[in-house]
């Protein structure tokens, strides 16, 4: 009953437009995940965590020249809309409580505290493993890709993290004999990602200056600043500046009805990492065509 | 804070913060550093061990700190707000190719510049309807002309076609946009951009064309100064503009520009750099220098159609001088519809009798710009020098005032001219004498007459067009330029129908928007409905057609009987032996005011006042209008367009108290 069960979520998920999706071992994550970051710290009787993930670009979100705009190709939304149904799937079908882990803030954390890691639960559920890239998950057939989490009372059998690491690459590995980087800490443009790969190809050492890629990335400071900015002007001019600049502006309608956009990631590490962008089914276009070779 | 709380329920103190901030933000996961691959590989033995380089949540940095959870959310989250920089998001736009969602290249805040405080306060002074701008828009009057663009278009064109010609120089199209472009990195290379005034004092010719494209290619405002005005008028005009530059001659004939200038420097404020055409001079910029030097100008962006580009005086020196802004839509847009009109095409060659310094000499340059036409440059107007241009330049339209025909005709030079290249002349700055209307379009083998009315405040507001009754022209200024509404008013503002005289009223899509720093100018120029008061008196005629009677302030007033003395003058205009008159007003204790006729003698032997009213009443005029006084003088003070300065003919005849 469990693996039919297991192979029914599975299947809606996949229906859904998830490209993967597997189950988390609920006592490797309580082992990883810090105390208030526990899947029973948001429902009690968990006993299975499902992680799923859809496709991250299009080829063309890939290669459009405004990398600005490039941040409208986001997935993420998708994600999350797949495990919201896969919740209502699991009561529907099977009468067990379950609850769409949303991807959010530690409502008393402050901004860069997440309420749950989704990473931890789609590496541990086996689709998609750390990369060099600041630990960005990456798939071997995937790719770069979105992730989101459903928690439930149903039991399922756990899968395991997956065999291998795709990253790094063959060509990254060699790039980084050479001179010492990959392509992700090349083109990183504050230079926040470096490390080293052992012996054999496989990664040694991953270090992540969070710091320098929230300071340009996220910009959570960047309301506040702006009132701060506008309460010490000098004047009514000055304030109207403050406030309604177009920079400002735009943060204010990501405040509103905004989505996705500007604030989210620079993505330059992806854009330049060949796993994320160029694995076999990493955007539409190859899947479309791997499925006609296949048919 | 977090939950509500406030610092002193928490127990942080910046004294905490500056002692704890930087192990929370050490501890915290701004700074992650794995080993190996122990999530994937289920290593928890190495993940517990290395917990701390993955980062660690606030309640394991208190307990590793001895504060409380709390107190580490406070200090991490103020410490992240205080050290991260604001706006460095803007650098992922610099990201990709470096482009936004459009061609243009990113150029970061910093990099863009500003405009001064004195280029705000001009573009302060275009104040349009908002309504009228819909509809300028929508109609097309108003489009995306600049120089720049049209420069450019023609460039890339006919990129060989001659743009500017002279006795020493022939420019095409592609080298006047190579020139210009140099001439405007020089020119940005001293520090001016977008907005600023740049005050040019050249005579007619290729550097005048280059320094006014370079000025608006870099988004400036070029300011002209007549090439008669000396230091009173340089530091009047130069002070209002607040010009930043100042571009002249080295030397002039009986005048040193730069050096005059150079020593009004310090009683001119935002006058930083003179700029000077020709032999060297100390303190100031070498125009040549400039030119030559060049410098990249891709990054900087090009001017937009609503900028200012011009910033023209109408009554040049007093205290409160009328300053014109016009930006590239009223002007441009009126250029661009009024080449049509007058059948101008780029296989024109276009000379101005009339100066740059001048609208009617730039509107010339206007209208051949924008069709890619060749401006045939005549440096100063004498009508020995006008006719050998016309000779050995065979221009195709002429832009004249009536004095420069009159001149012309009057020395013998029309008659002696081979005029069958020229297929349009349009003659504007003051209103035209019939005769010599006639006169001039009977001398035109292939070509036709044609009356311009404009001001400043409108370049081309009225002309008659080519295929029009030669009649037509000679009586008239003709109809209203696309885009242009004129009515005819009484002194009560009510509109006046065919044959009555009243004031010229105008407003449309070519009228400039409030004159700049003026208010008591702007005050009385306009009507509510926003009808710019021209001053000039006209009247309705058949066709719809508008003559140009005179201007309200000529008008005399001899003890109530008010009349226009322009028919008079055309008469006197006629005369053997007169060159030039004019009839002005002088006061009188008795009638208020008498008329006064003016005259150039043509010859040695001047006609007397008695001659002059026998000469009158035998064509017609009445008694009450003729003159009661005559003034001889050897020449009329005139305006650029060889107009009569009758204002300065009153102050000259009025007794110094």
């Amino acid at each position: 009953m469990s693996d039919e069960a297991k192979a029914k979520i599975i299947g809606y998920c996949l229906r859904k437009g998830a490209l993967a999706a597997g189950v988390a071992d609920l006592d490797a994550i309580d082992l990883v995940a810090p105390p208030g970051h526990r899947p029973r710290d948001i429902l009690p009787n968990v006993r299975s965590v499902i992680a799923l993930g859809v496709g991250g670009q299009t080829q063309g979100a890939w290669s459009v020249p405004s990398k600005a705009f490039a941040y409208f190709g986001s997935t993420e939304g998708r994600a999350y809309s797949v495990a919201y149904g896969c919740a209502f799937y699991i009561e529907n079908a099977f009468g067990a409580r379950s609850v769409y882990c949303p991807p959010d803030m530690d409502p008393e954390g402050g901004a860069r505290i997440p309420l749950q890691s989704l990473k931890l639960h789609a590496e541990l559920a086996g689709i998609g493993a750390r990369s060099l890239a600041g630990d960005i998950l990456l798939h071997p057939e995937f790719g770069y890709m979105y992730y989101a989490s459903v928690f439930t009372e149903l039991w399922l059998p756990p899968d395991r993290p997956l065999e291998s690491n795709p990253c790094p690459a063959p060509s990254c590995v060699e790039m980084h004999r050479k001179t010492g980087q990959t392509p992700c800490m090349r083109f990183c443009p504050v230079q926040c990602l470096s490390g080293e790969i052992d012996e054999h190809g496989q990664q040694a050492e991953m270090r992540y200056d969070m710091a320098k890629c929230a300071e340009m990335t996220q910009q959570y400071e960047a309301v506040p600043g702006m009132l701060a900015e506008a309460l010490a002007a000098p004047d009514a001019g000055a304030r109207e500046e403050a406030l309604f600049d177009p920079d400002n502006s735009l943060l204010w309608y990501k405040m509103s009805v905004g989505s996705g956009g500007l604030l989210a990631q620079c993505f330059e590490c992806m854009r330049v990492c060949p796993i994320a962008t160029r694995a076999p089914l990493a955007d539409p276009i190859r899947r479309a065509q791997a499925a006609g070779k296949k048919g | 804070m977090a939950r509500g709380l406030r610092f002193s329920q928490v127990g942080v103190t910046e004294a905490m913060i500056a002692a704890y901030a930087d192990i929370v933000w050490k501890m915290s996961n701004n700074v992650q550093v794995r080993r190996g691959d122990p999530v994937r590989k289920l290593e928890f033995g190495r993940i517990e061990a290395e917990r701390a380089d993955l980062g660690m949540s606030d309640a394991q940095i208190a307990q590793a700190i001895g504060l409380t959870r709390d107190q580490v959310l406070v200090i991490r989250l103020l410490t992240e707000v205080r050290r991260f920089r604001r706006r460095s998001y803007q650098r992922l736009y610099e990201l990709g190719r470096g482009h936004r969602f459009n061609p243009q290249r990113y150029l970061p805040h910093e990099a863009r510049g500003g405009y001064t405080a004195q280029a705000l306060a001009l573009r302060e002074a275009l104040r349009f309807d908002p309504d009228a701008v819909g509809r300028f828009i929508a109609g097309g009057f108003w489009a995306d002309d600049t120089l720049t663009r049209w420069l450019a278009m023609h460039a890339a064109g006919t990129p060989a076609r001659a743009a500017v010609k002279d006795r020493h120089t022939e420019l095409g199209y592609e080298e006047l946009r190579a020139r210009s472009e140099s001439f405007a990195a020089g020119l940005r290379a001293l520090g001016l951009g977008r907005g600023d005034v740049v005050s040019v004092q050249l005579p007619n010719g290729a550097e005048f064309l280059i320094a006014y494209l370079a000025i608006a290619r870099l988004g400036a405002v070029m300011s002209t100064i007549h090439m008669p005005y000396r230091s009173a008028e340089l530091k009047t005009l130069l002070a209002h503009a607040h010009a930043r530059a100042l571009i002249c001659l080295g030397t002039a004939k009986d005048f040193a520009p730069a050096a005059a200038a150079l020593a009004l420097k310090p009683q001119l404020p935002a006058l930083e750099h003179v700029i000077a055409l020709g032999a060297p001079v100390d303190g100031a910029a070498s125009y040549a220098a400039l030119l030559e030097a060049g410098g990249e100008l891709s990054e900087h962006p090009a001017p937009s159609p609503a900028d200012p580009f011009l910033l023209l005086y109408t009554s040049g020196t007093s205290d409160s001088p009328k300053a014109v802004p016009h930006t590239y839509q009223t002007l441009l847009g009126n250029a661009r519809l009024s080449a049509g009109e007058h059948r101008i095409t780029g296989g024109d060659i276009v000379l101005s009798a009339a100066p740059y310094s001048h609208l009617f000499g730039l509107y010339s340059f206007h209208l051949a710009t924008s069709v890619g036409a060749t401006n045939l440059v005549l440096p100063a107007f004498t009508p020995a020098d006008c006719a050998q241009a016309i000779a050995s330049g065979r221009p195709t339209v002429l832009f004249v005032a009536p004095a420069h025909l009159a001149a012309m005709l009057k020395a013998g030079l029309l008659d002696a001219l081979d005029l069958s290249s020229v297929r349009l002349v349009i003659a504007s700055g003051s209103a035209c004498p019939q005769e010599l209307a006639r006169a001039v379009a009977a001398r035109l083998p292939n070509g036709c007459f044609s009356q311009l009315w404009g001001m400043t405040e409108t370049q081309a507001g009225l002309y008659t067009r080519p295929g029009d009754p030669p009649e037509t022209a000679a009586l008239s200024a003709g109809r209203p330029s696309p885009g242009a509404e004129v009515r005819i008013v009484d002194a009560e503002g009510t509109p006046l129908g065919s044959g009555a005289e009243g004031e010229l009223q105008v407003r449309g899509s070519l009228l400039f928007p409030c004159y700049f720093d003026n208010p008591a100018a702007n005050e009385s120029a306009f009507t509510a409905e926003g009808w710019f008061r021209t001053g000039d008196l006209a009247c309705w005629e058949a066709g719809g057609n508008v003559r140009i009677t005179g201007r309200i302030k000529d008008v005399i007033n001899r003890g109530g009987f008010k009349y226009n003395p322009r028919d008079i003058e055309d008469l006197l205009d006629a005369h053997p032996r007169v060159m030039q008159a004019a009839v002005v007003p002088v006061a009188d204790a008795v009638l208020g005011e008498r008329a006064c006729c003016v005259i150039v003698p043509r010859g040695a032997s001047a006609p007397t006042l008695e001659e002059l009213c026998a000469y009158l009443l035998e064509r017609g005029v009445a008694r009450n209008k003729l003159p009661e006084r005559l003034e001889i003088v050897a020449e009329m003070p005139l305006t650029p367009t060889r107009k009569i300065i009758k204002g300065m003919l009153r102050e000259r005849l009025t007794p110094r108290s």
